[in-house]
Protein backbone atom coordinates (compact mmCIF):
# COMPACT_ATOMS: atom_id res chain seq x y z
CA UNK A 1 0.00 0.00 0.00
CA UNK A 2 1.24 2.81 -1.19
CA UNK A 3 1.39 6.34 1.52
CA UNK A 4 -0.62 9.71 1.52
CA UNK A 5 0.62 12.99 1.52
CA UNK A 6 -1.69 16.00 3.38
CA UNK A 7 -1.20 19.58 3.46
CA UNK A 8 -3.50 22.45 4.11
CA UNK A 9 -2.93 26.18 4.24
CA UNK A 10 -1.78 26.96 0.96
CA UNK A 11 -3.38 30.42 0.83
CA UNK A 12 -2.79 30.92 -2.72
CA UNK A 13 1.34 30.27 -2.21
CA UNK A 14 1.97 28.56 -5.53
CA UNK A 15 5.47 28.60 -4.71
CA UNK A 16 4.93 26.73 -1.97
CA UNK A 17 2.98 24.22 -3.60
CA UNK A 18 5.54 23.40 -6.17
CA UNK A 19 7.70 22.93 -3.08
CA UNK A 20 5.74 20.58 -1.81
CA UNK A 21 5.39 18.39 -4.87
CA UNK A 22 9.10 18.76 -5.16
CA UNK A 23 9.52 17.29 -1.67
CA UNK A 24 7.25 14.60 -2.50
CA UNK A 25 9.11 13.47 -5.07
CA UNK A 26 12.06 12.89 -3.36
CA UNK A 27 9.75 10.52 -1.15
CA UNK A 28 8.97 6.96 -1.50
CA UNK A 29 5.77 5.61 -2.95
CA UNK A 30 3.83 8.85 -2.31
CA UNK A 31 0.96 7.67 -4.51
CA UNK A 32 -1.76 10.46 -2.79
CA UNK A 33 -1.91 13.80 -2.17
CA UNK A 34 -4.77 15.56 -0.22
CA UNK A 35 -5.41 19.30 0.31
CA UNK A 36 -7.43 19.44 3.04
CA UNK A 37 -8.65 23.20 2.61
CA UNK A 38 -7.62 26.56 2.94
CA UNK A 39 -6.08 26.85 -0.72
CA UNK A 40 -7.30 30.49 -0.88
CA UNK A 41 -6.84 33.73 1.93
CA UNK A 42 -7.05 37.06 1.27
CA UNK A 43 -3.19 37.87 1.26
CA UNK A 44 -2.49 37.35 -2.17
CA UNK A 45 -4.17 36.41 -5.54
CA UNK A 46 -5.06 32.95 -5.81
CA UNK A 47 -5.71 32.42 -9.14
CA UNK A 48 -2.23 31.21 -10.40
CA UNK A 49 -2.66 28.13 -7.73
CA UNK A 50 -6.05 26.56 -8.33
CA UNK A 51 -5.04 26.72 -12.33
CA UNK A 52 -2.38 24.77 -11.27
CA UNK A 53 -4.60 22.62 -9.04
CA UNK A 54 -7.37 21.87 -11.46
CA UNK A 55 -4.83 21.42 -14.15
CA UNK A 56 -1.52 19.44 -12.67
CA UNK A 57 1.42 19.10 -14.56
CA UNK A 58 2.43 15.76 -15.56
CA UNK A 59 4.76 15.03 -13.16
CA UNK A 60 2.71 16.87 -10.59
CA UNK A 61 0.83 14.54 -7.84
CA UNK A 62 -2.36 14.47 -8.51
CA UNK A 63 -4.24 16.52 -5.35
CA UNK A 64 -7.51 15.63 -3.90
CA UNK A 65 -9.21 18.48 -2.49
CA UNK A 66 -11.64 19.41 -0.02
CA UNK A 67 -13.11 22.77 0.95
CA UNK A 68 -11.77 24.58 4.12
CA UNK A 69 -12.82 27.76 6.38
CA UNK A 70 -11.95 30.22 3.81
CA UNK A 71 -13.33 28.83 0.82
CA UNK A 72 -16.94 28.52 3.09
CA UNK A 73 -16.39 32.23 4.12
CA UNK A 74 -16.16 33.01 0.01
CA UNK A 75 -18.73 30.68 -1.38
CA UNK A 76 -21.21 31.80 1.36
CA UNK A 77 -20.65 35.29 0.03
CA UNK A 78 -20.93 34.22 -3.46
CA UNK A 79 -24.59 32.59 -2.11
CA UNK A 80 -23.62 29.14 -1.98
CA UNK A 81 -24.31 28.67 1.11
CA UNK A 82 -28.33 30.07 0.99
CA UNK A 83 -28.85 33.43 3.40
CA UNK A 84 -25.76 33.19 4.77
CA UNK A 85 -22.86 35.31 4.12
CA UNK A 86 -19.34 35.41 5.25
CA UNK A 87 -20.25 36.73 8.70
CA UNK A 88 -17.32 35.13 10.67
CA UNK A 89 -14.56 36.60 9.01
CA UNK A 90 -16.74 39.28 9.03
CA UNK A 91 -16.52 39.67 12.42
CA UNK A 92 -12.89 38.08 12.89
CA UNK A 93 -11.18 40.62 10.39
CA UNK A 94 -14.00 43.34 9.32
CA UNK A 95 -15.13 43.98 5.81
CA UNK A 96 -11.94 45.06 4.34
CA UNK A 97 -10.72 41.08 4.88
CA UNK A 98 -14.24 39.94 2.90
CA UNK A 99 -13.57 42.31 -0.05
CA UNK A 100 -10.05 41.40 -0.29
CA UNK A 101 -11.21 37.87 -0.26
CA UNK A 102 -13.49 38.03 -3.01
CA UNK A 103 -10.78 39.79 -4.75
CA UNK A 104 -8.02 37.12 -4.61
CA UNK A 105 -10.33 34.98 -6.45
CA UNK A 106 -11.27 34.69 -9.91
CA UNK A 107 -15.55 34.44 -10.72
CA UNK A 108 -14.33 31.55 -12.65
CA UNK A 109 -13.37 29.17 -10.26
CA UNK A 110 -15.83 29.26 -7.54
CA UNK A 111 -18.56 26.80 -8.89
CA UNK A 112 -14.98 24.65 -8.97
CA UNK A 113 -14.59 25.27 -5.21
CA UNK A 114 -18.32 24.63 -4.80
CA UNK A 115 -17.55 21.02 -5.56
CA UNK A 116 -15.15 20.42 -3.28
CA UNK A 117 -16.14 17.90 -0.72
CA UNK A 118 -16.46 18.11 3.00
CA UNK A 119 -14.48 15.63 3.45
CA UNK A 120 -12.94 12.09 2.78
CA UNK A 121 -13.44 8.89 4.28
CA UNK A 122 -10.48 6.55 3.33
CA UNK A 123 -9.97 3.16 4.68
CA UNK A 124 -11.36 4.08 8.22
CA UNK A 125 -9.78 7.49 8.26
CA UNK A 126 -11.51 10.97 7.74
CA UNK A 127 -9.67 13.50 5.79
CA UNK A 128 -11.24 16.90 6.66
CA UNK A 129 -10.51 20.51 7.37
CA UNK A 130 -11.40 20.60 10.88
CA UNK A 131 -14.03 19.09 12.25
CA UNK A 132 -17.72 17.19 11.17
CA UNK A 133 -19.06 19.53 14.20
CA UNK A 134 -17.81 22.86 12.41
CA UNK A 135 -15.30 23.79 9.68
CA UNK A 136 -13.94 26.48 11.97
CA UNK A 137 -13.39 23.62 15.32
CA UNK A 138 -9.82 23.59 15.63
CA UNK A 139 -8.26 20.63 16.99
CA UNK A 140 -5.08 20.64 19.19
CA UNK A 141 -3.03 18.73 21.26
CA UNK A 142 -4.67 20.45 24.28
CA UNK A 143 -8.01 19.99 23.13
CA UNK A 144 -10.00 17.84 25.45
CA UNK A 145 -9.78 14.38 25.33
CA UNK A 146 -13.36 13.91 25.20
CA UNK A 147 -14.15 16.55 22.50
CA UNK A 148 -11.55 14.51 20.53
CA UNK A 149 -13.27 11.27 20.88
CA UNK A 150 -16.61 12.98 20.19
CA UNK A 151 -15.54 14.49 17.08
CA UNK A 152 -14.38 10.56 15.89
CA UNK A 153 -17.30 8.96 16.83
CA UNK A 154 -19.73 11.44 14.74
CA UNK A 155 -17.61 10.47 11.55
CA UNK A 156 -17.17 6.76 12.99
CA UNK A 157 -13.87 6.56 12.04
CA UNK A 158 -10.72 5.31 13.86
CA UNK A 159 -8.18 8.14 12.49
CA UNK A 160 -9.53 11.58 11.78
CA UNK A 161 -6.66 14.05 10.36
CA UNK A 162 -7.38 17.83 10.95
CA UNK A 163 -5.87 20.69 9.60
CA UNK A 164 -7.80 23.68 11.13
CA UNK A 165 -5.99 24.05 14.61
CA UNK A 166 -2.65 24.68 12.82
CA UNK A 167 -0.37 22.25 14.42
CA UNK A 168 1.13 18.88 14.01
CA UNK A 169 0.33 16.66 16.70
CA UNK A 170 -0.95 12.83 16.87
CA UNK A 171 -3.19 12.08 20.27
CA UNK A 172 -3.60 8.87 20.24
CA UNK A 173 -6.56 7.34 22.76
CA UNK A 174 -5.32 4.26 24.35
CA UNK A 175 -7.68 3.31 26.92
CA UNK A 176 -9.99 4.18 29.89
CA UNK A 177 -13.66 3.43 30.37
CA UNK A 178 -16.59 5.14 31.62
CA UNK A 179 -19.91 3.96 33.72
CA UNK A 180 -23.26 4.60 32.48
CA UNK A 181 -26.45 3.64 34.73
CA UNK A 182 -29.61 4.66 32.92
CA UNK A 183 -33.05 4.93 34.85
CA UNK A 184 -35.74 4.64 32.65
CA UNK A 185 -39.26 2.90 33.05
CA UNK A 186 -38.40 -0.46 32.91
CA UNK A 187 -35.73 -0.56 35.72
CA UNK A 188 -31.91 0.70 36.16
CA UNK A 189 -29.60 -0.20 33.49
CA UNK A 190 -25.54 -0.60 34.04
CA UNK A 191 -23.30 -0.33 31.50
CA UNK A 192 -19.03 -0.27 31.69
CA UNK A 193 -18.05 1.89 28.23
CA UNK A 194 -14.71 1.27 27.10
CA UNK A 195 -12.71 4.16 25.35
CA UNK A 196 -12.05 2.65 21.51
CA UNK A 197 -8.39 2.77 20.24
CA UNK A 198 -8.67 6.07 17.77
CA UNK A 199 -6.35 9.02 17.09
CA UNK A 200 -7.13 12.49 15.82
CA UNK A 201 -4.02 13.41 13.85
CA UNK A 202 -3.51 17.25 13.05
CA UNK A 203 -1.42 17.83 9.92
CA UNK A 204 0.04 21.57 10.23
CA UNK A 205 -0.51 24.24 7.99
CA UNK A 206 1.38 25.99 4.89
CA UNK A 207 4.70 24.65 4.93
CA UNK A 208 4.14 21.93 8.47
CA UNK A 209 2.79 19.16 6.00
CA UNK A 210 2.07 15.18 7.42
CA UNK A 211 2.75 11.54 5.39
CA UNK A 212 0.74 8.82 6.74
CA UNK A 213 1.72 5.50 5.56
CA UNK A 214 -2.17 3.25 6.09
CA UNK A 215 -0.12 -0.33 5.76
CA UNK A 216 2.21 0.69 8.94
CA UNK A 217 0.09 3.31 10.62
CA UNK A 218 3.47 5.66 10.21
CA UNK A 219 2.53 9.45 10.73
CA UNK A 220 5.85 11.91 9.80
CA UNK A 221 5.64 14.98 10.20
CA UNK A 222 7.31 17.12 7.71
CA UNK A 223 8.50 20.96 7.10
CA UNK A 224 8.43 21.74 3.20
CA UNK A 225 11.96 21.95 2.26
CA UNK A 226 13.44 19.96 4.88
CA UNK A 227 13.47 16.98 6.42
CA UNK A 228 11.01 15.13 8.85
CA UNK A 229 10.88 16.57 12.24
CA UNK A 230 10.13 12.79 13.80
CA UNK A 231 9.91 9.57 12.14
CA UNK A 232 8.26 7.40 14.71
CA UNK A 233 7.03 3.67 13.37
CA UNK A 234 4.15 2.18 15.08
CA UNK A 235 2.51 -0.82 15.34
CA UNK A 236 0.70 -2.02 12.72
CA UNK A 237 -3.01 -0.28 12.91
CA UNK A 238 -4.89 -0.38 16.11
CA UNK A 239 -5.54 -3.79 18.26
CA UNK B 1 -36.16 22.70 46.28
CA UNK B 2 -38.11 20.60 43.59
CA UNK B 3 -38.71 21.57 40.61
CA UNK B 4 -40.63 20.18 37.88
CA UNK B 5 -39.21 19.54 33.99
CA UNK B 6 -42.16 19.29 30.95
CA UNK B 7 -41.39 18.81 27.40
CA UNK B 8 -43.04 18.12 24.00
CA UNK B 9 -46.50 19.54 25.01
CA UNK B 10 -47.40 18.56 21.41
CA UNK B 11 -50.79 20.46 21.44
CA UNK B 12 -52.35 17.91 23.50
CA UNK B 13 -54.54 20.26 26.07
CA UNK B 14 -56.12 17.21 28.07
CA UNK B 15 -52.45 15.89 28.78
CA UNK B 16 -51.22 19.46 29.76
CA UNK B 17 -53.97 19.85 31.92
CA UNK B 18 -53.49 16.68 34.04
CA UNK B 19 -49.65 17.11 33.86
CA UNK B 20 -50.08 20.90 35.35
CA UNK B 21 -52.67 19.68 38.13
CA UNK B 22 -50.29 16.98 39.42
CA UNK B 23 -47.90 19.33 39.78
CA UNK B 24 -50.13 21.41 41.63
CA UNK B 25 -51.18 19.00 43.98
CA UNK B 26 -47.31 18.12 44.54
CA UNK B 27 -46.83 22.06 45.57
CA UNK B 28 -44.01 22.64 43.05
CA UNK B 29 -43.87 25.38 42.10
CA UNK B 30 -40.95 26.13 39.31
CA UNK B 31 -41.78 24.58 36.37
CA UNK B 32 -39.72 24.32 33.05
CA UNK B 33 -40.34 23.68 29.70
CA UNK B 34 -38.02 22.17 27.60
CA UNK B 35 -40.58 22.95 23.88
CA UNK B 36 -42.44 21.50 21.50
CA UNK B 37 -45.38 23.58 21.97
CA UNK B 38 -47.11 22.84 19.00
CA UNK B 39 -47.10 19.37 16.19
CA UNK B 40 -49.29 16.72 15.59
CA UNK B 41 -52.10 17.33 18.47
CA UNK B 42 -55.49 19.28 18.19
CA UNK B 43 -54.80 22.51 19.99
CA UNK B 44 -52.15 24.37 19.25
CA UNK B 45 -53.32 27.58 20.55
CA UNK B 46 -55.14 26.59 23.68
CA UNK B 47 -51.49 25.13 24.67
CA UNK B 48 -49.05 28.05 24.10
CA UNK B 49 -51.90 30.23 25.86
CA UNK B 50 -51.81 28.31 28.58
CA UNK B 51 -47.86 27.90 28.80
CA UNK B 52 -47.89 31.52 28.43
CA UNK B 53 -51.11 32.18 31.20
CA UNK B 54 -48.96 30.15 33.84
CA UNK B 55 -45.56 32.14 32.94
CA UNK B 56 -43.90 28.90 32.68
CA UNK B 57 -39.94 29.28 31.58
CA UNK B 58 -39.90 28.01 27.89
CA UNK B 59 -36.91 26.69 25.76
CA UNK B 60 -37.58 27.06 21.63
CA UNK B 61 -38.56 22.83 20.60
CA UNK B 62 -38.01 21.74 16.97
CA UNK B 63 -41.73 22.12 16.25
CA UNK B 64 -41.89 25.66 17.25
CA UNK B 65 -38.92 26.36 15.43
CA UNK B 66 -40.55 25.15 12.09
CA UNK B 67 -43.64 26.79 12.58
CA UNK B 68 -41.82 30.23 12.97
CA UNK B 69 -39.34 29.56 10.33
CA UNK B 70 -41.13 27.13 8.29
CA UNK B 71 -40.18 23.61 6.69
CA UNK B 72 -36.74 23.95 6.45
CA UNK B 73 -35.52 21.62 8.55
CA UNK B 74 -35.47 17.77 7.87
CA UNK B 75 -36.75 15.33 10.57
CA UNK B 76 -34.23 12.51 9.70
CA UNK B 77 -35.65 10.47 12.37
CA UNK B 78 -39.07 10.35 10.15
CA UNK B 79 -39.00 6.32 9.82
CA UNK B 80 -40.25 6.61 6.22
CA UNK B 81 -41.94 8.93 3.19
CA UNK B 82 -45.09 8.07 4.49
CA UNK B 83 -44.24 9.43 8.04
CA UNK B 84 -42.79 12.67 6.93
CA UNK B 85 -45.95 13.33 4.93
CA UNK B 86 -48.03 13.06 7.84
CA UNK B 87 -45.66 15.33 9.89
CA UNK B 88 -45.94 17.86 6.73
CA UNK B 89 -49.40 17.98 6.81
CA UNK B 90 -49.10 18.50 10.54
CA UNK B 91 -47.33 21.02 10.41
CA UNK B 92 -48.88 23.10 7.70
CA UNK B 93 -52.51 22.26 9.37
CA UNK B 94 -50.69 23.75 12.78
CA UNK B 95 -49.58 26.67 10.71
CA UNK B 96 -52.72 28.30 9.06
CA UNK B 97 -54.14 27.99 12.68
CA UNK B 98 -51.89 29.20 15.07
CA UNK B 99 -52.46 32.79 15.51
CA UNK B 100 -50.09 35.81 15.13
CA UNK B 101 -49.53 36.45 19.04
CA UNK B 102 -48.64 32.66 19.68
CA UNK B 103 -46.79 32.76 16.86
CA UNK B 104 -44.73 36.03 18.21
CA UNK B 105 -44.78 34.27 21.71
CA UNK B 106 -42.87 30.97 19.99
CA UNK B 107 -40.77 32.76 17.91
CA UNK B 108 -39.10 34.60 21.11
CA UNK B 109 -38.59 31.38 23.02
CA UNK B 110 -34.64 31.08 23.87
CA UNK B 111 -32.44 27.71 22.59
CA UNK B 112 -31.42 27.09 26.24
CA UNK B 113 -32.38 28.03 30.02
CA UNK B 114 -29.93 27.52 32.62
CA UNK B 115 -30.20 27.79 35.84
CA UNK B 116 -26.83 27.41 38.20
CA UNK B 117 -25.65 24.03 36.99
CA UNK B 118 -28.60 22.99 35.27
CA UNK B 119 -29.00 23.61 31.70
CA UNK B 120 -32.49 22.78 29.95
CA UNK B 121 -32.69 22.76 26.06
CA UNK B 122 -35.57 20.96 23.55
CA UNK B 123 -32.61 18.11 21.70
CA UNK B 124 -29.21 18.65 22.83
CA UNK B 125 -27.26 21.89 23.44
CA UNK B 126 -25.76 21.55 19.54
CA UNK B 127 -28.79 21.83 18.25
CA UNK B 128 -33.16 21.30 18.24
CA UNK B 129 -33.23 18.53 15.97
CA UNK B 130 -30.15 16.50 17.62
CA UNK B 131 -31.37 13.30 19.68
CA UNK B 132 -29.74 12.48 23.11
CA UNK B 133 -31.09 8.45 22.97
CA UNK B 134 -30.41 6.59 25.94
CA UNK B 135 -28.66 4.04 24.56
CA UNK B 136 -25.99 6.86 22.72
CA UNK B 137 -22.36 6.59 23.14
CA UNK B 138 -21.65 7.30 26.72
CA UNK B 139 -18.42 9.68 25.88
CA UNK B 140 -20.69 11.45 23.47
CA UNK B 141 -23.32 12.04 25.48
CA UNK B 142 -20.90 13.29 28.63
CA UNK B 143 -19.00 15.64 26.20
CA UNK B 144 -22.68 17.30 25.77
CA UNK B 145 -22.77 17.78 28.95
CA UNK B 146 -19.46 19.08 29.90
CA UNK B 147 -19.21 21.35 26.69
CA UNK B 148 -22.14 22.93 27.83
CA UNK B 149 -20.67 23.90 30.84
CA UNK B 150 -23.60 22.26 33.22
CA UNK B 151 -23.47 19.27 35.96
CA UNK B 152 -27.03 18.48 34.95
CA UNK B 153 -29.05 18.77 31.23
CA UNK B 154 -32.64 18.62 30.83
CA UNK B 155 -33.77 17.08 27.33
CA UNK B 156 -36.82 16.29 25.71
CA UNK B 157 -37.32 15.39 21.84
CA UNK B 158 -37.04 11.64 22.21
CA UNK B 159 -40.34 11.09 24.10
CA UNK B 160 -38.80 8.65 26.19
CA UNK B 161 -38.01 9.99 29.62
CA UNK B 162 -34.83 8.62 31.36
CA UNK B 163 -32.00 9.71 33.93
CA UNK B 164 -28.90 8.61 33.25
CA UNK B 165 -26.08 8.69 34.89
CA UNK B 166 -22.31 8.84 33.69
CA UNK B 167 -19.49 8.65 36.22
CA UNK B 168 -15.96 6.87 37.72
CA UNK B 169 -14.77 7.81 33.73
CA UNK B 170 -11.25 8.46 32.74
CA UNK B 171 -9.42 8.51 28.99
CA UNK B 172 -5.90 7.95 28.84
CA UNK B 173 -4.16 8.80 25.67
CA UNK B 174 -0.59 9.06 24.51
CA UNK B 175 0.68 12.68 22.76
CA UNK B 176 3.12 12.87 19.79
CA UNK B 177 4.47 15.96 18.24
CA UNK B 178 7.11 17.03 16.19
CA UNK B 179 11.05 17.67 17.38
CA UNK B 180 10.68 15.15 19.74
CA UNK B 181 10.98 11.36 20.00
CA UNK B 182 9.24 11.10 23.43
CA UNK B 183 5.38 10.88 23.42
CA UNK B 184 3.83 12.16 26.57
CA UNK B 185 1.29 10.06 28.34
CA UNK B 186 -1.36 11.10 30.08
CA UNK B 187 -4.56 10.01 31.83
CA UNK B 188 -7.95 12.33 32.46
CA UNK B 189 -10.38 11.80 34.91
CA UNK B 190 -13.56 12.83 33.79
CA UNK B 191 -16.55 14.84 35.59
CA UNK B 192 -19.46 13.40 36.93
CA UNK B 193 -22.70 14.58 35.15
CA UNK B 194 -26.34 13.44 34.23
CA UNK B 195 -28.83 13.83 31.24
CA UNK B 196 -32.21 14.29 32.53
CA UNK B 197 -34.78 13.45 29.44
CA UNK B 198 -38.27 14.70 30.70
CA UNK B 199 -39.92 12.48 28.34
CA UNK B 200 -43.47 13.81 26.67
CA UNK B 201 -46.80 15.42 27.93
CA UNK B 202 -48.38 15.27 24.75
CA UNK B 203 -47.09 13.07 22.55
CA UNK B 204 -46.05 9.33 24.55
CA UNK B 205 -43.79 7.15 23.09
CA UNK B 206 -42.43 5.15 26.18
CA UNK B 207 -44.50 2.19 25.60
CA UNK B 208 -48.07 3.59 27.56
CA UNK B 209 -50.51 6.41 27.14
CA UNK B 210 -49.88 8.18 30.43
CA UNK B 211 -47.67 11.58 29.96
CA UNK B 212 -44.67 12.05 31.50
CA UNK B 213 -42.36 14.54 33.18
CA UNK B 214 -39.92 14.56 35.68
CA UNK B 215 -39.59 15.83 39.29
CA UNK B 216 -35.78 16.81 40.79
CA UNK B 217 -34.89 17.71 43.95
CA UNK B 218 -32.19 19.70 44.34
CA UNK B 219 -31.36 18.88 47.91
CA UNK B 220 -31.60 15.42 47.87
CA UNK B 221 -30.31 15.08 44.36
CA UNK B 222 -33.33 13.08 43.07
CA UNK B 223 -34.99 12.53 39.91
CA UNK B 224 -38.76 11.04 39.69
CA UNK B 225 -40.07 10.16 36.81
CA UNK B 226 -43.75 10.68 36.44
CA UNK B 227 -46.50 9.45 34.75
CA UNK B 228 -50.25 11.10 34.47
CA UNK B 229 -53.36 9.59 33.10
CA UNK B 230 -55.24 11.82 31.24
CA UNK B 231 -58.44 11.66 28.98
CA UNK B 232 -56.62 10.39 26.07
CA UNK B 233 -60.01 9.58 24.00
CA UNK B 234 -61.02 13.22 24.70
CA UNK B 235 -57.51 13.93 22.52
CA UNK B 236 -57.85 11.59 19.99
CA UNK B 237 -61.59 12.50 18.85
CA UNK B 238 -60.34 16.26 18.32
CA UNK B 239 -57.22 14.79 15.94
CA UNK B 240 -60.00 13.12 14.07
CA UNK B 241 -62.74 15.50 14.52
CA UNK B 242 -60.10 18.27 12.82
CA UNK B 243 -58.69 16.13 10.15
CA UNK B 244 -55.26 15.66 11.33
CA UNK B 245 -53.78 12.03 10.29
CA UNK B 246 -55.67 9.33 12.35
CA UNK B 247 -52.49 7.60 13.24
CA UNK B 248 -51.86 10.59 15.10
CA UNK B 249 -54.54 8.99 16.96
CA UNK B 250 -53.67 5.96 16.87
CA UNK B 251 -50.39 6.57 18.63
CA UNK B 252 -51.81 8.49 21.47
CA UNK B 253 -53.78 5.40 22.18
CA UNK B 254 -50.65 3.24 21.96
CA UNK B 255 -47.84 5.12 23.84
CA UNK B 256 -45.45 4.05 20.68
CA UNK B 257 -44.41 5.12 17.88
CA UNK B 258 -45.87 3.75 14.47
CA UNK B 259 -44.19 3.99 11.58
CA UNK B 260 -44.11 2.32 8.33
CA UNK B 261 -40.58 1.25 7.44
CA UNK B 262 -41.18 0.13 3.90
CA UNK B 263 -39.90 3.21 1.56
CA UNK B 264 -36.89 4.22 4.12
CA UNK B 265 -34.57 3.84 1.42
CA UNK B 266 -34.96 6.87 -0.52
CA UNK B 267 -35.31 8.95 2.29
CA UNK B 268 -32.59 12.57 1.48
CA UNK B 269 -32.01 14.90 4.57
CA UNK B 270 -33.07 18.15 3.79
CA UNK B 271 -31.88 20.22 6.11
CA UNK B 272 -30.13 23.09 4.77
Amino acid sequence: MKRWALISGLHGDLELYEQIQNDLKHQRSIDSLFVLGDLIGPDRNCDALLDRIRNPKRSDIKPDCVYGWWEEQLLAECGYRGDRRAQALRMSDGEEAVNQLMNAVDSSHVPWLASLKFGFIELDCALIHASSADIGDKLTPETSPLILLDRLTRLDVNRLFTAKGGQQFRVKLTGGTIQSHIKDHEGMQKANHAVPKRSVIGIGQQTAYTLYDPATDLVEFMEAGGKAPTSKRQGLGFA
Amino acid sequence: MAHAVISCLHANLAAVEAVLDDIDQQGIETITCLGDLVGYGPQPNEVVELVRQRNIPTCQGCWDEDIIDGLNACECSYPSQLAERRGHRAHHWAAERITKDNKDFLAGLPMTLRRGPFLFVHGSPNSQHEYLLPGMSAFAALERVESAEADTLFCGHTHQPYVRELRDGSIRMKLEKPGTDQSVEQEITLPIRRIVNAGSVGEPRHGNTHATYVIHDEIKEKVIIREVQYDVAKTCQAIIEQGLPEVFAWRLSHGFEYAERADDADHVCERS
